[in-house]
């Protein structure tokens, strides 16, 4: 490393904001619940956390290019409805099931990449197409969105501990690493940075930008495909509206993290953060008793203000 | 002063006179004809009694007037390159305010129907002028405001239902001259787009989705055009929302959401330019109609009714890969 800790600090300023502003919520919720900082709970937090922050691996590699995955919801519940169903309650099937599952996630990725790059069709309307048309499909399939329980291997494995360790969150880290050596020591991650600043630059350099913009899409439906195979074990069941809550919780993540929706900047540390964030600022209103309502309107808010922030940053360089 | 039918084209921005011959730029605008064409035949020789059976007419276009509503603003918004995700909160909160607050009898519903309306265009003033006077793109804008606005109609009501003004729900059915008041609606929607299409305002709206910085350059006040865009947008939502509401005879704190996709899949199949400048709200009608056509094919077809929403997804990809493929080879 040639560069100093302090530089490579100040270089991802926007990434060490966000986990102060993560370490200040944090202290929030202390002051308010005395149950707040006990090992359970920060437990808990990280694990729900974690769900946001895997359905964040394939949506910041889309915010990266300065596209954005809106079929995340339904692929996610695809995933877990198809795996409970064709589980039916035992667990020798899980073998062959869920790389299958993983795979129908990377295909309908792949079609949302493929009509970005090459038909050159807006992410946000070819991304909503496709959440309606799974929905679609996963409602002929259940016949209404009937709810179906997880083999409970599967509940075990995600709520259970490997080395006196959550079993969800060492999987999280996992994928963190990847995820970073994907975007900061890879080939591929240089690519990737070059497309969301300057596609037609990253032509010139000879970067393929065509193929280089399906990859974000891809990993997104494998992502989506993942966390709803966990998600289907860590809540023993799985419906059809279970990947709603992460259409907006994915993409604020993103932002919160840092992660310009300009394209070109932002890493999937920040998304962590801001996964984390997002968790925090959910528990301290459930704590003043505020629901669903007040959380969507956080949502809402907090999404335009860290973008906004990110503009003038940007303007002003 | 000349408008091109159908396609339009900046006045006098390109220096000669529009041209009148109809490209291969321009079949996606008349692709939404052809969709409910064939759909209304195969409907026709199935099930004849969904579309020319009494009281069809006005029932299915009960269901198009709030889409047409939707559609005709997402047009005005797509035109200059942006998108308008809000409209799914703002039809959520006015649903969710008309079957809480708002039960007076009579003509004093008018002042409560005026103060949704109002809200609406204020709702769309604030995507107007984040959009017009920061850098975030629209869709990232109005993703945060749908969010808000979703959450706001949550804490008006929390649970489908309420109470609907019986004067509301009257007002909504009936006929007028012996065709259905839905029907008359959509007509009048189609004089007023006839009227915008010949103003100034559309001129800019089309200037700036063409080229926003030659418009610029040419003396486009590009801000307070946009934030007249996303007004209009919210005000025709905020229409929507009332007659959805009254229609179903309740509110419903997420109603406006299926208005989202449909909106944008009515605009896309109308084949307006995804990339802005180009684009009718007649033929996003017309793409209304195509969208609302497809679950009365697939019940005439006597298939489950959910494949009718995996067809209005699919409908929405393909209609959108075929218009990109298009548009931009047409640009180049």
């Amino acid at each position: 490393m040639s560069e100093g800790l302090l530089d490579t600090l100040r270089k991802h300023r926007s990434i060490v904001l966000a986990f102060v502003l993560a370490f200040v919520l944090f202290l929030v919720g202390t002051v308010q619940a005395s149950g707040f900082a006990s090992y359970d709970h920060i437990r808990t937090v990280l694990i729900t956390a974690s769900f946001i922050g895997l359905v964040g691996v394939g949506q910041t590699l889309c915010m990266l290019t300065g596209g954005i995955d809106l079929s995340i919801p339904s692929n996610l519940a695809g995933a877990a409805v198809l795996t409970a169903f064709l589980a039916n309650g035992s667990s020798a099937p899980l073998i062959w099931i869920i790389p299958m599952v993983i795979g129908f996630g990377m295909v309908i990725g792949l079609i949302n990449g493929l009509g970005v790059a090459y038909a050159g069709v807006p992410p946000i309307i070819m991304t909503l197409g496709m959440n309606s048309a799974i929905q679609g499909l996963l409602l002929i399939y259940t016949n209404g969105g009937l709810a179906a329980s997880a083999p409970s291997s599967l509940v075990n494995f995600v709520n259970g501990d490997t080395l006196g360790l959550s079993t969800m969150l060492l999987i999280w880290v996992g994928i963190a690493a990847l995820a970073t050596v994907l975007l900061s020591l890879s080939a591929f991650g240089r690519k990737l940075y070059a497309v969301g600043t300057n596609p037609a630059a990253a032509r010139l350099a000879g970067v393929n930008v065509k193929r280089v913009l399906v990859v974000p899409y891809v990993v997104s439906g494998a992502g989506a495909a993942v966390t709803g195979v966990l998600l289907l074990g860590y809540l023993g069941q799985a419906f059809i509206t279970m990947g709603d809550v992460y259409l907006f919780s994915s993409a604020v993540a993103v932002a919160v993290g840092g992660a310009s929706i300009l394209g070109g900047k932002g890493h999937y540390i920040g998304t962590v953060a801001g996964a984390i964030i997002l968790t925090l600022i959910t528990a301290n209103l459930n704590l003043i008793s505020l629901g669903e309502s007040a959380i969507d309107i956080a949502y809402g808010v907090i999404l335009l203000v860290t973008v906004y922030l990110a503009t003038l940053r940007l303007r002003r360089r | 002063m000349s408008v091109s039918p159908g396609a339009l084209t900046p006045r006098g921005l390109m220096g000669r006179r529009p041209r009148l011959r109809v490209g291969v730029g321009d079949l996606p605008l008349l692709m939404a004809y052809v969709y409910v064409a064939a759909m209304t035949l195969v409907v026709l020789i199935v099930s004849p009694a969904l579309i020319d059976g009494p009281g069809a007419i006005g029932a299915n276009f009960s269901l198009v007037v709030p889409l047409a509503l939707v559609c005709f603003g997402q047009t005005l918004v797509m035109l200059t390159r942006g998108i308008d995700l809000s409209i799914g909160g703002v039809i959520s909160v006015g649903s969710a305010l008309l079957a809480t607050h708002l039960n007076a009898k009579g003509w004093t519903i008018l002042p409560e129907l005026l103060a949704i309306v109002v809200l609406g265009v204020l709702i769309g003033c604030v995507n107007g002028l984040v959009i017009a006077y920061t850098s975030i793109q629209p869709f990232i804008v109005t993703l945060a405001t749908w969010s808000i606005w979703d959450g706001v109609a949550f804490g008006v009501l929390p649970v489908e239902g309420g109470t609907v003004s019986q004067s509301l729900i009257n007002a909504t059915n009936g006929d007028i001259l012996g065709i259905p008041k839905s029907v008359w609606i959509v007509f009048v929607l189609l004089l007023i787009w006839r009227w915008v299409r010949s103003t100034r305002f559309l001129d800019d709206l089309v200037a700036i989705g063409s080229d926003e910085s030659r418009a610029r350059l040419l003396g486009v006040q590009i801000s307070k055009r946009k934030v007249q865009a996303y007004a209009a947008c919210g005000l025709l939502a905020a229409l929507a929302s009332i007659w959805v509401t009254a229609q179903t005879q309740s509110g419903s704190p997420d109603g406006g959401d299926q208005f989202i996709l449909a909106s944008v899949a009515a605009v896309v199949i109308g084949g307006t330019n995804i990339f802005g400048g180009k684009g009718s709200a007649a033929s996003s009608m017309m793409g209304a109609i195509a969208f609302l056509l497809i679950p009365i094919l697939v019940f005439a077809l006597n298939l489950t009714s959910f494949w009718g929403i995996f067809f209005q997804g699919l409908i929405l990809i393909i209609a959108v890969t075929f218009n990109s493929i298009i548009q931009t080879r047409s640009q180049r």
